[in-house]
């Protein structure tokens, strides 16, 4: 299972501040995120490494998407 | 030049003097407004003084966008020679003060000397009035405002300090509008060392601009952009509060005194829980995305939040309650202390009593010692005297190693970021120019998007860009920075905000320059005035060097100082300063500073 985290408001763009997905095959993140979802301004961590839209997700990892905050 | 009210306003407490004098053009080509203005006179009026002195002096500037009707103009620049830090010192400051300052004809307010006795100004116009305040002080924030808007109305703009700027308490700040404060490096102590308590300002002209009808039609552009942005909704629920979850969620959230970036008790304080106690919100004039969420504090009173009030005085003390929380900044808010340094202040007390470096007992997350601690730190008594002048001086006291925790650079205490994994972040704060500060350069963001440990020479010149807009531009300017930061507002507008208020076509090239020309005059400001000033005083606490986290996702990281320095000396070297950070006399004549460089170089 692969778990997604969505923060601020991706989660609000996403639906829910947490989704686990059992993943048939490797799947480009791309295809798993609706497709309103916003493309820039994004960070997107998979297991704590830097990743993009195109990367491939796979069951057990854990894929955390935020915003680009600027810290006040 | 269009779009300045053209006239700084003098006035020389002990004499009882007001004058008002000319902008120079010069002035504002060069220095263009807010802390240009500020570096500008307080380079060529404060030299090797007290700062607590009357030969200090106090500055409330503005910029040509300040108080305008575009987004988020409500801005104006407190500075000084800080008692904090003993170097430059400024903050900004959300108030109707900056717009009504502006209509009453001036930039700039320069408060020089010191009154015999309790005192306040009211600026009506052309009028200048030094009025007795002997009733006012002693009074808290909340009731001095209601007390000043009794009696001069409601559509003034007031700028006071608690009673812990009356006590020359050194993190305490100038306040305005029952909660928005201004001047973290003791701002307020230098008010109060002038037996300042207010300032109130009704101006009623109008800003003669270059282009009104231009500037009316980008206004209105302005505001609909960032209100149909696709973040705009959530900000609006959670404002700065929704860091909260994402600098726990990256290990950046100040735990424990900054020893931990992760708190235990993160999701009962979090954004979402602020939703459930939101009740108003509050913000700066001409800002259609007010950050101040209001909740009901423990004590059943309206206090308002933020992340950084929040960071500071919730886990950095190992508190967990956001009522709590909420009090504690109220209190703050009333004294007029600064809720960063009043947080790790606490923080800094809490860790001695854990290590017995002090014999009273006070645990983390104990609210009633931490409430106690408040108004001891606002007094200036008991242990609240240890902080008073900020940790850096609490640790060169106490010693026994606690200059390692004593979370500051320059001696101003580090906002709510915790630097362990974030070596770019600690750049930042070690070279912000009035000491640890964020709001030069937030770069944590840009630089977990990219390669979070590496200590490249891209990550100082991406940190130098962001002072460059931060620090240069918007500090000058004098306008918020959120809603480019936080809504993602289209920077683009800038120049043209610019263009229709001065009549001056100009581009980011120029505006770099300025703020080149600003950073450079505050560097050397800081070497004229603080001896043997260099490059030690550009490194962060040893903490983050030798204490690794223990908890969280990044457990085990810390910094590592050989490639830290070496980050330090590529920032020198782009900024064209030498090996010690003072800036060269080629750099000093480049940005037209020659009489700077005559000072400082010879």
């Amino acid at each position: 299972m692969a778990e997604l985290k969505f923060l601020g408001y991706l989660a609000e763009v996403a639906g829910a501040r947490t989704k686990n997905l059992v993943l048939d095959n490797p799947t480009p993140l791309r295809n798993i995120l609706p497709s309103s979802f916003p493309r820039e301004d994004v960070i997107i961590l998979i297991d704590k490494k830097v990743g993009n839209f195109d990367s491939v997700i796979e069951n057990d990892n854990l894929v955390i998407v935020m915003p680009v905050l600027s810290g006040g | 030049m269009k779009g300045y009210a053209g006239k700084l306003l003098r006035v020389n407490l002990s004499e009882g003097k007001v004058s008002k004098e000319d902008i120079s053009d010069s002035m504002k080509i060069d220095f263009w407004g807010g802390r240009g203005f500020a570096v500008k006179l307080l380079w060529d009026e404060v030299k090797n003084v007290d700062p607590l002195s009357e030969y200090n002096k106090l500055i409330f500037s503005t910029g040509p966008l300040s108080g305008q009707a575009l987004p988020s103009s409500g801005k104006m620049v407190v500075a000084s020679k800080s008692p904090l830090t003993g170097g430059y010192g400024d903050g900004n400051i959300g108030t109707m003060a900056s717009v009504h300052l502006r209509k009453a004809g001036y930039d700039i307010l320069v408060v020089e000397g010191k009154s015999k006795k309790a005192c306040y100004l009211f600026i009506e116009d052309g009028q200048v009035k030094i009025i007795d305040a002997l009733e006012l002080w002693g009074k808290n924030t909340f009731e001095c405002q209601d007390l000043l808007e009794k009696r001069h109305g409601r559509n003034s703009g007031i700028l006071l300090i608690g009673s812990a700027g009356e006590n020359q308490i050194r993190i305490s700040t100038v306040m305005s509008q029952r909660g928005r404060a201004g001047g973290r490096p003791g701002m307020g102590a230098v008010m109060g060392s002038k037996n300042l308590k207010a300032v109130v300002i009704k101006g009623t002209q109008n800003i003669s601009n270059y282009d009104d009808a231009r500037l009316k039609e980008l206004g209105k552009k302005g505001y609909e952009e960032i209100k149909g942005k696709e973040s705009y909704e959530f900000w609006m629920k959670q404002g700065t509060m929704q860091a909260f979850e994402w600098c726990n969620e990256n290990s950046c959230l100040p735990t424990y005194n900054f020893r931990e970036g992760v708190f235990e008790f993160s999701k009962e304080m979090d954004g979402y829980a602020l939703e459930k106690l939101h009740v108003a919100r509050k913000g700066c004039p001409m800002c259609n995305m007010q950050c101040g969420h209001v909740i009901k504090d423990s004590a059943d009173q309206q206090a308002e939040l933020d992340y950084e009030n929040v960071g500071m005085l919730g886990p950095n003390i190992g508190l967990r309650s956001l009522p709590q929380v909420a009090l504690l900044n109220r209190m703050a808010d009333e004294w007029g202390l600064d809720t960063i340094s009043l947080g790790s202040s606490i923080g800094f007390l809490m860790e001695a009593s854990e290590r017995g470096l002090i014999s009273e007992k006070i645990g983390w997350g104990d609210f009633e010692a931490a409430q106690r601690l408040v108004v001891d730190i606002g007094r200036g008594e008991g242990l609240g005297k240890l902080v008073s002048r900020g940790t850096q001086k609490a640790s060169e006291i106490l010693g026994k190693g606690s200059q390692g925790w004593a979370m500051h650079v320059k001696g101003l205490e580090i906002s709510a970021y915790n630097c362990h994994a974030c070596p770019g972040m600690a750049l930042s704060f070690g070279t912000s120019p009035i000491g640890a500060s964020h709001k030069d350069a937030w770069i944590i963001a840009w630089e977990i998007s990219t390669d979070r440990f590496s200590y490249s020479e891209e990550k100082v010149k991406k940190l130098i860009e962001f002072q460059r807009i931060r620090g240069g531009f918007f500090e000058s300017a004098t306008v918020c920075r959120l809603p480019w930061v936080e809504v993602s507002f289209g920077i683009h507008w800038y120049p043209e905000y610019l263009e229709a208020v001065t009549g001056n076509r100009m581009g980011w090239e120029d505006f770099y320059k300025i703020g080149d020309r600003i950073y450079n005059l505050i560097r050397a400001y800081w070497n004229r005035e603080v001896p043997q000033f260099g490059r030690m005083w550009d490194y962060p606490p040893d903490r983050w060097f030798e204490d690794p986290l223990s908890q969280g996702k990044m457990k085990g990281a810390k910094l590592d100082r050989g490639k830290y320095d070496q980050m330090l000396s590529w920032y020198y070297d782009l900024r064209g300063w030498d090996k010690n950070g003072i800036p060269t006399q080629e750099t000093l004549n480049h940005l037209g500073l020659n009489e700077v460089s005559k000072e400082i170089i010879g």
